[in-house]
């Protein structure tokens, strides 16, 4: 963390916990965000002194309103601003002369509105930077600190939120105050919410490193329109899942991509943009979601149960044709039904009737009342197989629906093991549900949604445990050769690095290279070819053929002298009659690989994320299955693996239907230098190995092909 | 026009519109961070010095336009 996020950590205590604070610019008139912010704060009956600071009014609120802040006779921790962005730098340098250090830009009119606004947003800083000063915003809804001995709603929200232990950060203000709305109807609280809008000078970096260390906050949900950091996003995100294991859940709008189809390698073509931000909040530990409802129906498993020790849980339904689906949707994500102890099964036959179901899913029957699901909770809860309850409930005439949720959240209380509730209808469960939301009983309306919560926080809490930072350590690499190989490229101008020259580079990273050498004449080629031994390929090389193939440029299987001489020339002809103008510098001869698989490894780089190491199936129909994964570089013998791991190809990799097993160490090797490549050489913009050759275990792999685009300087 | 009359009158523009006493209204005086002008008075003294001093001035420098010392040199220009 360096100096500026230091002081915007110290910065953001003050902020959040304020003993005062000025709302700058407010005024009388009701219904608009300078004077709703002053009433908010009022309202939420805010633990601190407030000071209204308007160029007209002598006194807001029955409160003495000053008409500036450096007016104010005593010290302000926490200054808001709702003036419009025309003037906000004046207020804001009257903040940094009063020593205030904290401060909320809630104006709009900034960067969201063109060239002007972006200007005045880079005053806001420059005037942050001279004071000291940490600031949200601007272009925010504000910021709500449910925390009793606060209780700051420095918001233009609807209503002050329930406490709880959700910290929620947005960078849209709207996307809030309905998020508000949806949480305040089903009991969720939060501990922070916080509206960064325009994000300026504290970021959502900076949030997740200040939720790390919050008590109150359990869980952290962010909305996010735009990465503008990606590395330190995952560097924050990682640190805090780490040390605090808070799960970060986030949902990343704009999953659409213009970009790939103008690329011009396969990496390209195959590399969307939100595919790797899809690689690297996975890589983080992020979990990603769709939209709001799939958000909070994860974050209540989180914030409300414990963590389940197992995937094993146990079904109690009252109606079969649900417990049923409950089964399936638990089975179908992974989870596994517990089977029940004799001693589980002997209780379970006590209170139940005849009729019911006593096995795993228990079925208490359509006429239970409370009694009937206490008995069959208690016994699951009791039984050492189960590691987590699901309770699935239909309104029969005889249901005492209320009463069995309060029963649930009774029961629940003290437990160590989690609980979740399905009440399946609408209007009849309505207040049954009501009374799971207010006691924390996550509830959800479909088995399906019950099954992924379960499942997500299982896998969470399994990786926390598992997950092992492995520092990166690779040998051999000859860094200032691939520098004085870079360093001639660009002083000749070059974008465009055919495969001879690329191979070299990969080479002083210690790649697998291919054993071969470049002829200048067929005599040449035929003594190379006895060097390296037959059977050969041979390329023709040029710096104007980007195609081989294409131009019949390409010939494998060669297996003599003579027919190499003769390749040779039939090359060199081809290139000629296809691409007339094109210079042919030699004809690569290298030695033919028999009895592997091949894969394609590319690296790209993405405008959020940086280096991007990509791995998957190659062959002729590689951009059809689009079988690939990624990963951002640098990448550990973990990341790597896992790389390998998430596409179809680790199946055919690891040996299938009588196929010798592949060489995977080595092609998680060749991920972790390319990777090292693509960190070292910003100036790589993608690169291409199709194919990668991997032989069986333990005999590595070998560069079939590889070409390099480098950034146009 | 001297400028020293178009500040007066700018001064007395300002004063009517925003209802603020003449004797507040500093020649750097900011319409909103000093005088807490809203949106639309704003676009009510743009109006105002456009009657008292019989011009058409173009609507969105005008409105550009932040403090008292800004307004009379923009004025001046049309006059």
């Amino acid at each position: 963390m360096n100096e500026l996020q230091k002081l915007r950590q110290e910065n953001l205590e003050t902020l959040f916990h304020p003993k005062s604070v000025a709302i700058v610019g407010t005024n009388k008139v009701k219904g608009t965000v300078p004077h709703d912010i002053l009433d908010n704060i009022l309202k939420a009956d805010f633990n601190g002194v407030v000071y209204p600071v308007s160029p007209r009014e002598s006194s807001i609120k029955g409160i003495k309103a000053y008409k500036y802040v450096v007016d104010v006779p005593d010290d302000v921790d926490l200054a808001i601003l709702v003036f419009p962005s025309s003037v906000c730098h004046m207020a804001l340098e009257q903040c940094g002369q009063k020593g205030i250090k904290s401060v909320i830009i809630i104006s709009a009119g900034y960067k969201e509105v063109g060239e002007a606004g972006l200007k005045r947003e880079q005053q806001l800083v420059e005037i942050a930077r001279k004071y000291d000063i940490s600031f949200i915003g601007p272009n925010c809804l504000g910021v709500i600190n449910t925390t009793p001995e606060t209780n700051l709603n420095a918001s233009f929200s609807r209503e002050m939120p329930e406490q709880g232990n959700i910290g929620f950060l947005s960078q849209s203000g709207a996307l809030c105050t309905a998020v508000l709305d949806y949480a305040q109807a089903k009991h969720i609280g939060f501990s922070k919410f916080i509206s960064f809008g325009n994000k300026a000078d504290i970021s959502e970096i900076d949030l997740l490193y200040y939720l790390m260390n919050d008590e109150e906050t359990k869980v952290i949900l962010m909305y996010l329109e735009e990465v503008s950091d990606g590395e330190g996003l995952m560097k924050a995100a990682q640190e805090v899942i780490e040390k605090s294991g808070k799960p970060i859940l986030i949902i990343k709008s704009g999953r659409t991509d213009e970009g790939a189809s103008a690329a011009a390698s396969h990496t390209g073509s195959l590399t969307g943009k939100d595919e790797i931000c899809d690689a690297a909040f996975e890589q983080a530990g992020i979990i990603r979601c769709d939209h709001l409802e799939e958000m909070f129906n994860k974050a209540i498993a989180f914030a409300y149960q414990p963590a389940p020790k197992s995937e094993k849980v146990a079904i109690i339904t009252n109606a079969g044709g649900p417990g049923v689906l409950t089964t399936d949707a638990a089975i179908s994500r992974g989870l596994k039904l517990a089977r029940f102890s004799e001693e589980t099964t002997k209780v379970l036959k006590k209170a139940l009737p005849a009729t019911a179901n006593i096995n795993n899913p228990v079925d208490v029957i359509g006429d239970a009342r409370s009694d009937r699901y206490l008995a069959a909770i208690s016994a699951a809860f009791a039984d050492p197989d189960v590691d987590g309850v699901f309770v699935i409930l239909t309104p029969q005439s005889m249901t005492d629906i209320d009463t069995i949720a309060s029963d649930i959240a009774q029961l629940a209380e003290g437990q160590t093991k989690p609980i979740y509730a399905s009440f399946m209808g609408e209007k009849d469960v309505a207040s049954g549900i009501n009374i799971l939301q207010k006691h924390k009983i996550p509830h959800y309306s479909l088995p399906e949604s019950m099954s992924t919560a379960f499942h997500t926080v299982h896998h969470f809490h399994k990786n926390l445990k598992t997950r092992v930072y492995q520092d990166i350590n690779l040998e051999k690499i000859q860094s200032q050769l691939a520098k004085e190989f870079m360093a001639k490229f660009s002083s000749n101008g070059r974008a465009y690095i055919p495969e001879v020259e690329t191979i070299e580079v990969l080479q002083t990273y210690g790649m697998p290279v291919p054993q071969g050498k470049m002829a200048k004449s067929a005599d040449e080629a035929v003594k190379i070819a006895e060097e390296i031994g037959f059977p050969v390929v041979m390329k023709v090389v040029s710096n104007d053929i980007i195609h081989k193939s294409e131009v019949k440029g390409v010939e494998l299987n060669l297996g003599s002298a003579e027919e190499v001489k003769e390749a040779y020339d039939r090359i060199h002809s081809n290139a000629k009659a296809a691409m007339p103008d094109a210079v042919v510098d030699g004809i690569y001869v290298i030695k033919m690989v028999r009895g592997s698989e091949e894969i394609i490894l590319g690296i790209k780089r993405d405008p959020s994320f940086g280096p991007v190491v990509m791995f998957g199936m190659g062959g002729i129909f590689v951009e059809i299955f689009k079988d690939v994964s990624f990963g951002v570089a640098p990448l550990s013998n973990e990341e790597a693996r896992t790389m390998i791991e998430q596409t179809k190809a680790y199946e055919i990799l690891k040996g299938t239907r009588g196929r010798s097993p592949r060489d995977i160490d080595a092609v998680i090797d060749a991920i972790q230098r390319l990777g090292q490549l693509a960190v070292d050489f910003p100036e790589i913009d993608e690169l291409d190995i199709n194919p990668l050759f991997v032989l069986d275990e333990g005999k590595g792999c070998v560069i079939g092909d590889a070409r390099m685009i480098l950034k146009k300087s | 026009m001297e400028k020293s009359e178009i500040l007066t009158r700018v001064k007395e523009v300002v004063s009517s519109v925003l209802d603020v006493d003449n004797s507040e209204i500093t020649d750097d005086a900011n319409f909103i961070f000093d005088l807490g002008a809203d949106s639309m008075q704003s676009v009510e003294l743009v109006a105002g010095f456009e009657e008292e001093f019989d011009i058409e001035m173009d609507q969105d420098k005008a409105m550009e336009v932040q403090n008292i010392d800004d307004a009379v040199n923009f004025i001046a220009e049309y006059i």
